[in-house]
């Protein structure tokens, strides 16, 4: 059996019902397409949250309080037991001097207690009390004014993140620098406003829509109120596993309690790639429902050309085609058509996914992997959905084929 | 060449069992230009496509070339076909997508060997037939027994030792028909090809130097 001649026959054949051709391909396109588009966008998104999270450098640690607010209840009461070992400012200040392999510290408390201004709530706002090294660590920017300063631990002075600036001009502030807004029992006058940035990956909490107090005027604030998060920068050349034992033990070495959690971005990052995974291979699923109605159309339309070409098949199995022959014939037809509709799917599936990044604003990544995909998974469509029909083809009986009509 | 002894055949319709072929013995010699004629419905078809290796009769024997056959597998019959039977049909069954030449060539397709067969063989044999012309032509643009000279020039291809023809004029008018007879007659006289035509055409058979009669599944003698 030549390769090459029944390629060509396959060719001939398929053009020669062009109808029935492009409906098959129509349905393997769109199933290729769909999940070429459905795993080219999870794998841009999965970029794009990657991409955010970077932009903060992976040079930094989370430092976590592990009896934080957050602590876990028991019974359903609320156990105030257990001996609150709250983090000391000062001790977070020593740090960098502490432990070399921290280059900067960023320590901050989350207050609490509603914000407005002027009477009115503010709807997107929440407090916390940061140090002027909370600006640096965090790569935010200022637009207008200042960031806190060190200087400020004892003025009632806050910074606020774009969103809250822009409600409050909403609710008539115009310049909002020197404006007094209020939190909780205490008044602030704005200092300062963030630039707009992107929301997610390494921060912890919404830079737009945050009002930045100083630490001690937040930890004065509420009784309650105590360190919850420190950010700290890792010094160059240092990894981040040497920069963390050395955190580890310097709370140890405080307290008698390792009451303290460090995640690097490594760790994140690797559990948010295993989410995105998953996610990927949800779409891919979803898409394949798709790729196997296509594959269903592609068994259809080679049935269909198996029994027109019955007599076909009584002529040539007269003239010695084998069974394999035949069977080779319509496998080979079937995954051509497969191949050609794979093609166009991969363009489908790419042309789409650059629709979708360009309208969601993401950056638009083309994956070898989703083509590689598209390629083997059409071809693996041939074969399976091709085989049936072939066989069935090889197996008439040649004389029951050259009667039939 | 062919030795066929006490050939049996029979089909189960439902639940009877109808005997088509009730003991056909046989023998055809090299470049022998034998017909094999009946009244429809004698079992001559069946025979053809027994002896074509298209079918396996229910009990007896069958040499081809000295060979039994009937024990051979599928894939070893469909080689024996290509190799050693040349099939001439009353339809032609030209592929109606292939012009004339690769018709001709089509048998080609599944030798191994099918280098050694150039297309000048094929063309070659196409003027043998008197279709050089038309070559490059679709089944459908060629008349009736056009087309059956280029079923005859796809039968040589492989220079078969036998050829099977069943009903080759059956579908076509006296003149033409007596024109496919000649080119029966100059193939088995110039080539030394054996050759077995299966007709129900006594005019046909006439023209054979051996005539085998069937009837009702037996060769009258």
């Amino acid at each position: 059996m030549i390769i090459g001649a029944n390629i060509k026959e396959a060719v001939r054949s398929l053009l020669s019902s062009k109808q029935r051709t492009v409906l098959a391909l129509i349905g393997i396109v769109i199933g290729i397409g769909s999940v070429i588009a459905m795993v080219s966008i999870g794998k841009i998104v999965q970029e794009e949250s990657l991409r955010q999270f970077k932009e903060m450098g992976t040079d930094v640690l989370t430092i976590e309080s592990q009896f934080g607010g957050g602590e876990p209840s028991t019974g359903g009461r609320i156990t105030r037991s257990a001996p609150k070992s709250k983090i000391k400012l000062a001790d977070v200040l020593a740090i960098p001097t502490e432990c070399p392999g921290i280059s900067a510290v960023a320590p901050s408390v989350r207050g609490n207690g509603e914000a407005s201004y002027g009477g009115k709530k503010l709807q997107n706002a929440g407090m916390i009390g940061v140090t002027e090294s909370f600006l640096g660590i965090n790569k935010l920017k200022i637009s207008q004014g200042r960031f806190i300063s060190d200087l400020d631990a004892h003025n009632q002075f806050c910074t606020i993140g774009s969103m809250v600036a822009t409600e409050m001009r909403t609710l008539g502030s115009g310049d909002v620098i020197g404006k007094k807004l209020r939190v909780g029992q205490s008044l602030y006058t704005v200092v300062g406003v963030t630039a707009e940035v992107l929301e997610g990956g390494m921060r912890r909490f919404q830079p737009n829509e945050t009002i930045y107090v100083h630490i001690t005027s937040a930890l004065r604030s509420s009784r309650e109120a105590e360190i919850s998060e420190i950010i700290a920068r890792v010094s160059t050349g240092v990894t981040n596993t040497v920069a963390r034992d050395q955190v580890l033990a310097y709370f140890k070495s405080k307290t008698k309690k390792s009451s303290v959690r460090v995640t690097s971005p490594e760790e994140i990052i690797a559990q948010m790639e295993k989410q995105m995974q998953m996610f990927t291979l949800l779409l891919g699923a979803i898409g394949s429902i798709s790729l196997i109605v296509g594959g269903v159309g592609v068994m259809n339309v080679m049935l269909v050309s198996v029994s027109e070409r019955r007599r076909e098949i009584g002529i040539r199995r007269a003239l010695g085609a084998k069974r394999g022959d035949i069977r080779g014939q319509f496998l080979i037809e079937s995954i051509i058509l497969s191949l050609i509709g794979g093609v166009l799917g991969i363009l489908f599936g790419v042309g789409a996914s650059v629709i979708i990044s360009h309208f969601a604003k993401w950056h638009f990544v083309l994956s070898s992997g989703a083509i590689l995909l598209g390629v083997g998974v059409s071809n693996a469509v041939g074969i399976f959905f091709g085989y049936y029909p072939a066989r069935q083809a090889s197996l008439l009986d040649p004389i029951v084929a050259l009667k039939s009509d | 060449m062919l030795r066929l002894s006490e050939i049996k055949k029979s089909y189960h319709i439902g639940p009877t069992e109808v005997d088509v072929l009730k003991g056909v013995s046989l023998n055809v010699d090299k470049g022998e230009l034998i017909s094999i004629m009946g009244p429809s419905g004698c079992g001559k078809s069946t025979l053809m496509n027994i002896i074509g290796l298209l079918d396996r009769p229910t009990s007896g024997s069958f040499e081809l070339n000295d060979a039994e056959v009937l024990y051979t597998n599928d894939d070893a019959l469909s080689d024996i076909r290509n190799r050693n039977i040349g099939f001439v049909f009353q339809q032609y069954f030209l592929l109606s997508k292939l012009s004339a030449l690769e018709n001709v060539e089509l048998p080609l397709m599944y030798r191994d060997d099918a280098a050694k067969f150039t297309r000048e063989h094929s063309m070659e044999l196409l003027r043998r037939v008197g279709m050089a012309d038309r070559a490059g032509h679709r089944p459908s643009e060629l008349s009736g027994g056009q087309q059956q000279r280029v079923a005859i020039a796809r039968a040589l291809v492989c220079n078969p030792a036998l050829i099977l023809a069943d009903e080759p004029t059956g579908a076509l008018d006296t003149n033409v028909g007596g024109e496919i007879m000649e080119l029966f007659k100059e193939l088995n006289a110039e080539e030394g090809i054996t050759v077995v035509i299966i007709t129900h055409d006594p005019g046909i058979a006439r023209q054979c130097q051996r005539v085998a009669v069937m009837r009702n599944g037996v060769i009258v003698p």
